[in-house]
């Protein structure tokens, strides 16, 4: 029984949004990704919800200022095992623009690990949904395995 | 009577809305800024795209062995704004429309264009000097191509045997 539910989790994986401390722009392509027919992410079986508990992928835009670090380590420790950590835009990674800024933590990998990386200043909705296919392979493998994300 | 009669036959016409994307190819306009593409025989290492990179993603760094440069290109830190390809004087940096650069997180570093750049030799003293590609002696250097391709040193020997040359030759007309 596990085994055939573990076979049908990620053929509908949710998604769940965080923004820390992103410029929106980001936050705008991620909704136009999901929200609208034109590149509907939810052919794909995704999902967006609105609770980090009910989350399978976790789709983080922004810098990780250190005004929303706390928070968003809090809601990310909601989330549960397996999830999977998509980076949108080059911020969490590099931090783009906002990089070596006296507020800014970014690398984000120091206390998220990054799984799926998207880089774009913003990405294209596409390449969102790129990611999120990669990040569903991840996810997939991680429910096989049943490894936890941060361990 | 049925006005949804029009809009269904128009929709039956027409087909999905949706881009067919990730099932099908997506349409990128021929004007897209994607990732930036760099050709190390166009570079001369002048450094302008590292100066107007705002996010730093751009990087000059010199060899250990002193033979030449290493230039590198961070595609998870590059914004993607073009600067560096409107300020290359030689196109070596250029916008291509390369779009599909998702990949996993621990490939993070393998994002990235890394050339080694190795320095001109100057054509008398063979001594390292900036690069000196057709790019860019097809422009700056057609005046005087064979000084073009010398060091500063040598450059200055040449311009003032070149003078000297000159007055002599008018003092011997004046006489």
């Amino acid at each position: 029984m596990l085994k055939f539910m573990s076979k049908l989790a990620p053929r509908s994986p949710w998604i769940y949004r965080i923004n820390a401390g992103s410029c929106n722009g980001c936050d705008v392509e991620m909704a136009t990704a999901a929200l609208i027919p034109r590149y509907d992410v939810e052919r794909l079986g995704c999902k967006y919800c609105g609770s980090p508990r009910h989350a399978d992928v976790v789709l983080i835009s922004g810098p990780l200022t250190m005004r929303v670090r706390d928070r968003v380590l809090r809601v990310y420790d909601e989330i549960p095992h397996p999830k999977v950590t998509v980076g949108i835009g080059v911020c969490p990674v590099s931090g783009g623009c906002f990089r070596e800024s006296y507020s800014v933590e970014a690398d984000i990998s120091r206390y998220i690990p990054l799984d799926v990386i998207v880089p774009g200043c913003p990405p294209r909705p596409q390449a969102i949904i790129d990611g999120i296919v990669k990040a569903v392979d991840v996810l997939r493998n991680r429910i096989e395995e049943g490894v936890c994300s941060r361990s | 009577m049925f006005p949804f009669l029009k809009i269904m036959v128009r929709n039956l016409i027409q087909g999905p809305a949706t881009d067919p994307y990730p099932f099908a190819p997506a349409h990128t306009p021929a004007k897209f800024r994607g990732c930036a593409v760099h050709d190390p025989e166009k570079c001369i290492l002048c450094g302008i795209c590292r100066h107007v990179c705002a996010p730093g993603a751009i990087q000059l760094r010199p060899s250990e062995d002193g033979s030449g440069m290493q230039f590198a290109l961070w595609h998870n830190s590059c914004v993607f704004c073009g600067m560096c390809a409107h300020y290359c004087p030689t196109g070596a940096l250029k916008m291509s429309t390369n779009w599909k650069l998702a990949h996993l997180g621990e490939e993070r570093f393998d994002n990235a264009i890394a050339n080694f750049i190795p320095f001109g030799q100057c054509a008398e003293c063979g001594k390292r000097i900036q690069p000196r590609p057709r790019a860019i002696t097809d422009r700056l250097g057609a005046d005087n191509p064979d000084r073009f391709l010398l060091c500063p040193e040598c450059k200055r020997t040449s311009v003032a045997r070149l003078a000297t040359e000159e007055r002599r030759s008018h003092t011997q007309e004046t006489v």
